[in-house]
């Protein structure tokens, strides 16, 4: 037993010793890595932390009716260096190491940026002198793949590329000022891109990682902390061919007449979609600077009102027929100047003697004072009440931002002369898109739809949200409309543009306007705004085109808007396939 | 797994007050299970315990070295996936950009088209022709384009391709064709035709 008792009084003694030891190694250890080698070690962690990356979603795409992109989204690259660091560095060139100094880096640097060199050093000097210890500045912005690629190339340890998601506009000024632009930090600014900036709007989402110190993605390490959402597509109503060719041909008569600024509206009569809003000067979204003046960067359709002038003529006339006070035929005298009862002094543009006109004959002549005998016969209550109806007065329903309503004062409101002016389209003012859907509406059997720029917001699943109401509202009877249309044809036919605007085939109805433009200070410029509506074909209506033009210097009358009328209805007649007239126009009579 | 428990070799009835027979020769005995007879397998089970431990530190090495290189692998892949990415949308932005309907009307001018705006149609039902046929005399909007792309600067036009590319942007080029009248684009050497075969 004693034997026994020593051998294991020997073993616990050496069981303590062992543990002893081993405690000592853990202590040594420890304070090793925490105190004494601390320093390096957190150093070495760095490179190993987990990595937090922004992962972008891309803001939404704006479409044309074919889906055709008018805006989308790419991603740019910033690029970017650490002046600080900015010094010479080694590169491996062919298996040996070259010495590049800073001036050869820069040159390198601007060569791909097209900067000097001396701008680029100019940059890193000018960072360096406001901060010694600066550790960024801008080179430039937004470069794209090809200038990516070049300058990750270089190689350079102090020169880093950043991602920027941007925005580009591939058909340029094609409906430039309808969709807008988004500024450099991406904030939408004007057109579609601010109307509809909710159906646009992406999230960036962030994920973290972790990675080794090769910088290799660890597996399975990824976390998603917040997901990217991607914005959805805007799907107008716009053809962007037609577009073009409208903005050319306005282009070109503006130039030609030397008119301040103009737009053409073209609208599908039986749905109120709009298929070409142009406006003339275009901006072009990509390159928004090179447009100076401010109003030239949105769409004066929607945000410019003027006095209609005779255009407006259209709308008295079936407010008049639909009440069941005249037709076509209903005759009265026309003098050049009427005095009415109210006190009123109402008269035409060019002198005459009493014309003995039908209301046919009224618009053919666009007769003032013979527009006031008929629309006398309405009160002020009840063409303030058509006005309305017709949409004057309100933004229409389109949902472009920064839309003009116009000014259509209460009929209580109009003194004498505005209760005569309004008959013939002065005393208020309308949009070009009111005029286009007072067409519209006459076109269209007397039923008005609502103005359609945006047929929806469509998310990556291809729903569509947002889709704007396609129900008319029944403005005029449908034999007033009628009525009215064929007098219009008559106007086309027989008024003195009757050769500028014809179109072999088909039987078009359009009405001239002259109408002054205010000049800010309460009275008139000696300008005039020049308009042509109308639509085609007159026996099947199909598409209103209205065309405005303002103060075109060399040529100050309708003419100047007649030839855009005609090119535009031709192609949009061509471009739809509209099935040239078969029947006879209307035989109406202009005077008795 | 060792087993060197006394036990009965032989069971006593369940009832032994119910049993008639009652005798020496009928006692239970006891006796010591031989140890010897486990020692071998006991060696055997170790040695497989350790292989086993074994095989599987060597199975997950393995695995830990063939995860670390499908991450490398994943790496490379996700690098030449962006890449490639890159290309693909610069590729198709060259591409909507030559699709926009100024490029488009650029190149087809400069081919020698001029479009006609006044349509006639042959219905083929009885033969009738709609409309005012007309031949094409190039229409305003066949001139200048004056509907800005900042993107087009510095793209070619299509006949100016296999020339080596001069590389004239086709707004310079439309803006030069502008003074040749719009009511016919000058064509030099005849309209391009097919060669035919």
């Amino acid at each position: 037993m004693a034997k026994r008792s020593m051998s294991s009084k020997r073993r616990v003694a050496a069981t303590i010793v062992v543990l002893v030891a081993i405690i000592g190694l853990f202590v040594v250890r420890l304070v090793d890595i925490q105190v004494v080698r601390a320093d390096s070690l957190s150093a070495d962690s760095l490179g190993n932390r987990s990595v937090e990356k922004t992962v972008y979603g891309s803001r939404g795409e704006i479409l044309d009716a074919n889906g055709v992109v008018l805006a989308g989204t790419v991603m740019r690259y910033d690029v970017v260096v650490s002046p600080k660091n900015t010094s010479t560095f080694t590169r491996t060139v062919n298996g040996k190491d070259v010495s590049v100094p800073v001036a050869q880096a820069a040159a390198e640097i601007g060569a791909i940026t097209g900067q000097t060199a001396e701008a680029v050093q100019g940059i890193v000097t000018d960072s360096l002198t406001e901060n010694p210890k600066s550790d960024f500045a801008y080179i430039t912005k937004q470069v794209d793949v090809d200038a990516f690629r070049a300058l990750d190339a270089l190689d350079i340890p102090w020169l880093y590329l950043y991602q920027n998601p941007s925005r580009v506009y591939p058909n340029g000024a094609v409906a430039g000022n309808l969709v807008g632009f988004v500024s450099g930090e991406g904030e939408a600014q004007a057109g579609l891109e601010l109307g509809q900036d909710s159906c646009l709007a992406s999230n960036n989402g962030i994920e973290t990682y972790e990675r080794g110190a090769d910088g290799v993605r660890l597996p399975e390490s990824t976390v998603t902390t917040k997901a990217a959402v991607d914005g959805s597509d805007v799907v107008t109503t716009i053809d962007s061919d037609l577009q073009w060719f409208v903005q050319q041909v306005l282009a070109k008569q503006a130039q030609a007449t030397g008119a301040a600024w103009g737009n053409v509206v073209v609208q599908e009569v039986k749905t109120g979609k709009l298929v070409a809003v142009a406006d003339y000067p275009a901006v072009d979204p990509n390159n928004v600077s090179a447009t100076t003046n401010p109003d030239d960067r949105g769409s004066r359709a929607f945000s410019a009102s003027y006095e209609p002038g005779s255009t407006f003529k259209a709308l008295t006339a079936a407010s008049v027929i639909d009440a069941g006070l005249a037709d076509p035929n209903s005759q009265i005298v026309a003098p050049f100047r009427y005095l009415p009862a109210n006190g009123a002094n109402i008269n035409d543009s060019s002198g005459h003697g009493d014309l003995r006109l039908t209301l046919t004959g009224v618009l053919i002549e666009s007769s003032n004072t013979g527009m006031s005998k008929f629309g006398e016969l309405l009160n002020d209550q009840q063409r303030y009440d058509y006005m309305t109806k017709f949409g004057v007065g309100s933004v229409t329903e389109s949902g472009f931002p920064a839309e003009d309503s116009g000014i259509l004062h209460a009929a209580e409101n109009w003194d004498n002369q505005t209760s005569y002016a309004t008959m013939f389209g002065q005393g208020l003012t309308t949009t070009a898109l009111q005029v286009s859907s007072i067409y519209q509406t006459i076109a269209n059997n007397g039923v008005r739809m609502p103005v359609q720029l945006v047929s929806g917001c469509k998310a990556a699943d291809g729903t569509m949200t947002e889709v704007p109401s396609a129900e008319g509202t029944q403005v005029v009877s449908p034999t007033a409309a009628r009525e009215t249309a064929d007098m219009l044809e008559m106007v086309y036919q027989q008024g003195w543009l009757a050769e500028k605007w014809k179109i072999p085939g088909y039987r078009v109805a359009a009405k001239t306007g002259t109408a002054q433009m205010p000049d800010g200070k309460g009275g008139y410029t000696k300008g005039y705004l020049v308009s042509v509506s109308g639509f085609a074909p007159a026996d099947d209506p199909q598409y209103v085109v209205s065309v405005s033009l303002a103060d075109p210097v060399n040529m100050n009358s309708s003419a100047a808007s007649a030839p855009v009328f005609q090119e535009v209805m031709s192609q949009v007649l061509k471009k739809y396939r509209a099935v040239p007239s078969g029947a006879a126009a209307p035989d109406l009579s202009g005077t008795w | 797994m060792s087993d060197n428990l006394a036990r009965a070799f032989e069971s006593a009835p369940l009832r032994p007050d119910h049993d008639p027979r009652t005798g020496a020769e009928e006692r239970r005995h006891i006796e010591i299970v031989s140890p010897s007879a486990h020692k071998r397998p006991r060696v055997v089970y170790a040695l497989s315990a350790v292989a086993c431990v074994g095989a599987v530190i060597v199975a997950q090495l393995l695995l830990s070295v063939g995860i670390s290189q499908g991450a490398y692998e994943i790496s490379a892949l996700r690098a030449s996936q962006v890449e490639l990415g890159r290309t693909a949308s610069s590729v198709s932005e060259d591409l909507i950009r030559v699709s926009s309907p100024q490029s488009l009307a650029a190149n087809a001018e400069a081919l020698g088209m001029v479009s006609n705006s006044s349509p006639a149609y042959l219905r083929l039902s009885d033969g009738a022709v709609l409309g005012a046929p007309s031949s094409a005399s190039g229409s305003q909007a066949g001139a200048a384009s004056l509907v800005p792309n900042a993107l087009l600067a510095g793209v070619p036009l299509v006949t100016q391709l296999p020339a080596g590319g001069q590389g004239t942007s086709v707004a310079s080029a439309a803006a030069a064709t502008a003074g040749s009248a719009p009511l016919a684009v000058a064509v030099t050497d005849g309209l391009p035709s097919p060669t035919t075969r």
